[in-house]
């Protein structure tokens, strides 16, 4: 659909696409293995060099300087295939994003310009909290021009494979919480064995603790929040995105094999109880797919409330999303509940993307406030 | 005032009172003393959980991912040991005896803390009901006095129902399915007895069991009438195990493949052939298959509500402790409004998924339904009080008398009503559907309420979104529950309205 508004996605969405068949599909399963199998490191490196980790990243960075549709076109085909990498690629977008909310794109051009292959140029940051929702852990403290980080932080996504990590810690006697980039490298960072989760397993988070790192400031003191949230606001409706990928890789399974499986002598599509429920799920499909043009589109041309529309976005899809793949493991029965296919994965990634950038109720209430604002 | 015919008709008028209104027409007739019973059994689980379940459960849960060759024999070993698999055999079969309605509030009990295991302990009965629904006293006996000699001598014995097959899920939970789907276990009667070919698929505690209850067909195009039960050993010549299931959760109970090769049964492990069984003056061949599956959905159904139900629980107890520590916005979450509302939201859905299978288990305490007979006070007591071994010297050697086998299908066959059969099919499809679907909805909530930290495995909120899932589907999809609750109850109503007949 947002192809059709604006065609020079196109590319995009082909590069996406065939990227999806050719490097996801056939090893979803092996891939999801993770991290009680081996990690998916190949297909990172190929999606680093096809540029899918720098989308919406000024060229002068190193990306390919597009805007949020392009970001979106290219969640929505690799989540469709396997959520895991689009969890990789919005969690690497999302530092990104704060760090240029912030101003600081020579920085960012000079991390990601000095980094040598596909794993050092990831940015890992804690794609599932809103900092101001639930505390900052870390403290950071001023010594001349550099700061000294020390804490716990849980659940840094990518933290145990990225170069630097952007966290959010709270400046000794100053107001708010600020950003920090840290080298993952540094010495006195621990980091834990990936933290195993619900779903996107290939897109591991760890827990850090960090003993006096020394870290770079990101824009200005105490102004963490309002970075967060600029970026957020934009990242919704990349969230929108994978969500609608999921929901189309669990309804095209689940149309698939009810063509296939017969009960009661006739293939199941033909019992219209089963048919009602791919019913249900083609609507969904169908308004997601209307729901994530619309919010990239609101987002890239900057309309009124385009905050408003990307976030709304967020939360709706991610509700049919959740929906829509708990039947997409029930048209398969037995099936689905096994990992042979794919859509007990699609069902534990929807409710995993859910909580990215923070608690879903809390980003209901967040609309009132913003629209009262 | 109005007559008694016409007060009759009045409760005759759907909803029929004697189908909509269980609990009150059943606890008259209940023992007092299974209100303390219950007490006793509840609080034992809860024991069991302390000391057993949560300990196990997540470690458990992320050793199968670590080893996919994991077996339960772990748990099997400590459920044996506390004497989950007697608990509810009837000591007429040398079991404990504890009233088989009260399993249902165990089950929530336990399913609150891990529904994986829970399972693993509790797939046993549904094994075991269906070896009781044969009414062959001399084959349950010997099948029910396995298992007290495996908790005696700590070799857990465990019984499964094999029904499933590759290209058969929904269609062998229903006769009027059954004659139209892909069934390929077949059995051949021979000298002496029957030969087997075919697979199974998900049979919860394969591996595991010592006793199969297989569901097999002596003629594949006709199987509605042409169905035996066999009694199918571990280890018998030409049975062995196949692999088993990669599941998203309950993966502390293993899912497994049961393979027959020209397996040979010999006629004294025969539960019941349908073409043998003694004539009905109310139901076809057809229609005594029917009775035996329900038979054990009614009873297996209302469990799966309670597993549903105490998965609801488990969520909901995760989501409450985590509001309780967790500060959101600079207050605690618990003192959100919004939370307190989907706490409590929570809280009625346990409530209501209870209800639900407590209404059905009190269906089946009624006439024609299967705790009924030996829930008649004087017999309940006079088991409960007399020793052991008056039972297996004066009651145990009748069993292999036909007159005997002739007056349990009498009590269990012919005086179950086809009305008493559809009231508690229909209610323990409800049971089996509400609770599982409010299993599902909090363990969604749960998540939505912890974010972040509701993810990790080590919280484990995000197991019970897992494990809960598979409860809409197995004992019969959500969907053929629904379709099975319009059969049995709905459909009586509008005489031109016909079940499983879509053109």
């Amino acid at each position: 659909m947002l192809t059709t508004v604006k065609c020079e996605l196109k590319s995009f969405e082909d590069l996406a696409r065939s990227f999806a068949a050719k490097e996801l599909a056939a090893h979803r399963e092996e891939h999801d293995r993770y991290p009680f199998g081996p990690f998916f490191d190949s297909v990172i490196t190929k999606a680093y060099e096809v540029g899918l980790l720098g989308a919406t990243l000024p060229e002068e960075c190193g990306g390919i300087g597009q805007e949020i549709s392009a970001l979106c076109i290219i969640l929505d085909h690799i989540s469709a295939a396997d959520a895991s990498l689009g969890g990789i690629i919005f969690t690497n977008a999302l530092a990104q994003e704060i760090i240029l909310a912030a101003d600081n794109k020579a920085l960012l051009a000079d991390r990601i310009g000095n980094a040598g292959d596909a794993r050092s140029s990831l940015i890992a940051t804690s794609s599932f909290s809103n900092p101001s929702e639930t505390g900052v852990t870390l403290e950071a403290v001023k010594i001349k021009d550099s700061y000294l980080l020390s804490g716990t932080m849980e659940y840094v996504v990518l933290g145990g494979l990225a170069g630097h990590a952007l966290v959010p810690a709270k400046i000794k006697g100053a107001k708010g919480y600020s950003f920090f980039l840290v080298n993952l490298n540094d010495r006195g960072i621990n980091k834990s064995q990936p933290v195993f989760s619900l779903g996107l397993h290939a897109c591991p988070a760890v827990d850090l603790n960090l003993v006096g790192v020394e870290a770079k400031l990101i824009g200005q003191e105490g102004e963490g929040e309002k970075y967060f949230s600029r970026a957020s606001d934009r990242m919704h409706s990349a969230v929108a995105a994978m969500q609608c990928g999921i929901m189309k890789g669990s309804f095209y399974e689940a149309l698939d094999y009810s063509q296939q499986r017969c009960q009661g002598g006739k293939e199941i599509i033909n019992w219209s109880g089963l048919r009602m429920i791919l019913g249900q799920m083609a609507v969904q499909v169908k308004i997601a797919e209307m729901v994530v043009s619309e919010a990239a589109m609101a987002v890239e041309n900057q309309e009124p409330h385009w905050n408003l529309y990307s976030k709304a976005a967020a939360l709706h899809l991610s509700e049919l999303a959740c929906k829509l793949t708990t039947d997409g493991i029930q048209c398969l029965g037995g099936n689905g509940y096994m990992k042979d296919y794919g859509q007990e994965k699609r069902f534990r990634d929807a409710k995993h993307v859910q909580a990215f950038l923070g608690l879903a109720p809390m980003k209901k209430l967040s609309m009132i406030r913003d629209i009262l604002a | 005032m109005i007559s008694v015919k016409e007060h009759q008709s009045l409760l005759e008028r759907e909803p029929r009172f004697e189908d909509s209104y269980c609990s009150i027409q059943a606890l008259p007739k209940i023992p007092a003393i299974q209100l303390k019973e219950t007490r006793q059994l509840v609080s034992y689980t809860r024991q069991f959980n302390d000391e057993v379940v949560r300990p196990l459960a997540l470690k458990t849960d992320l050793k199968t991912f670590q080893d996919p060759d994991y077996l339960p024999w772990d748990i099997v070993e400590k459920a044996n040991e506390w004497g989950f698999y007697t608990m509810f055999i009837p000591k007429i079969f040398g079991g404990q005896g504890w009233a088989l309605p009260s399993h249902a509030y165990v089950i929530e009990e336990m399913s609150s803390a891990c529904v994986g295991i829970a399972n693993a302990v509790f797939v046993h009965y549904l094994g075991f009901v269906t070896v009781l629904a044969s009414w062959n006293l001399p084959l349950i006996n010997r099948i029910c006095r396995d298992v007290a000699e495996g908790e005696r001598t700590g070799n857990p014995c465990l019984i499964t129902l094999a029904i499933t097959e590759p290209g058969a899920g929904t269609d062998v939970e229903e006769v009027e399915l059954v004659d139209r789907g892909k069934v390929t276990c077949y059995a051949e009667k021979v000298k002496g007895g029957y030969i087997v070919s075919g697979s199974k698929i998900f049979i919860s505690m394969g591996h595991v069991s010592q006793w199969h209850a297989l569901i097999a067909y002596t003629d594949l195009k006709k199987p509605s009438e042409n169905t035996v039960i066999l009694a199918v050993k571990t280890g018998m010549k030409g049975f062995s195990f196949g692999k088993h299931e990669d599941k998203m959760g309950q993966r502390a109970c293993c899912a497994s493949e049961l393979i027959f090769q020209d397996c040979f049964i010999p006629d004294e492990c025969v539960l019941g052939d349908s073409r043998y069984f003694p004539n009905s003056q109310i139901r076809e061949t057809g229609d005594l298959v029917n009775q035996i599956i329900h038979y054990v959905v009614e009873v297996t159904r209302a469990s799966v509500g309670a597993f549903g139900t105490g998965v609801a629980r488990g969520a909901y107890e995760h989501a409450l402790q985590f509001a309780g520590e967790t500060a959101v916005d600079g207050k605690l979450l618990i003192n959100h409004e919004w939370a307190q509302i989907m706490l409590a939201e929570m809280y009625k859905n346990v409530i209501a998924g209870r209800l639900a299978y407590n209404e059905a288990n009190y269906s089946n305490s009624l006439k024609g339904g299967i705790f009924n007979f030996l829930q008649i006070k004087p017999l309940y007591y006079y088991l409960k009080y007399v020793p052991q071994i008056v039972i297996d010297t004066f009651l145990v050697p009748f069993y292999r008398f036909k007159l005997a086998n002739w007056a349990i299908r009498r009590i269990f066959v012919e005086g179950q009503s086809m009305e008493a059969q559809k009231r508690c099919s229909g209610w323990s499809s409800i049971a089996k559907f509400f609770g599982t679907d409010m299993g599902m909805k909090n363990s969604q909530m749960a998540l939505e309420m912890m974010g972040q930290a509701g993810l990790r495995h080590d919280q484990g909120a995000e197991k019970i979104l897992r494990d809960s899932k598979l409860l809409q589907i197995y004992e019969g999809t959500n969907q053929l529950n629904r379709l099975n609750l319009f059969n049995c109850l709905i459909a009586r109503s509008v005489p031109q309205a016909k079940v499983f007949e879509e053109e």
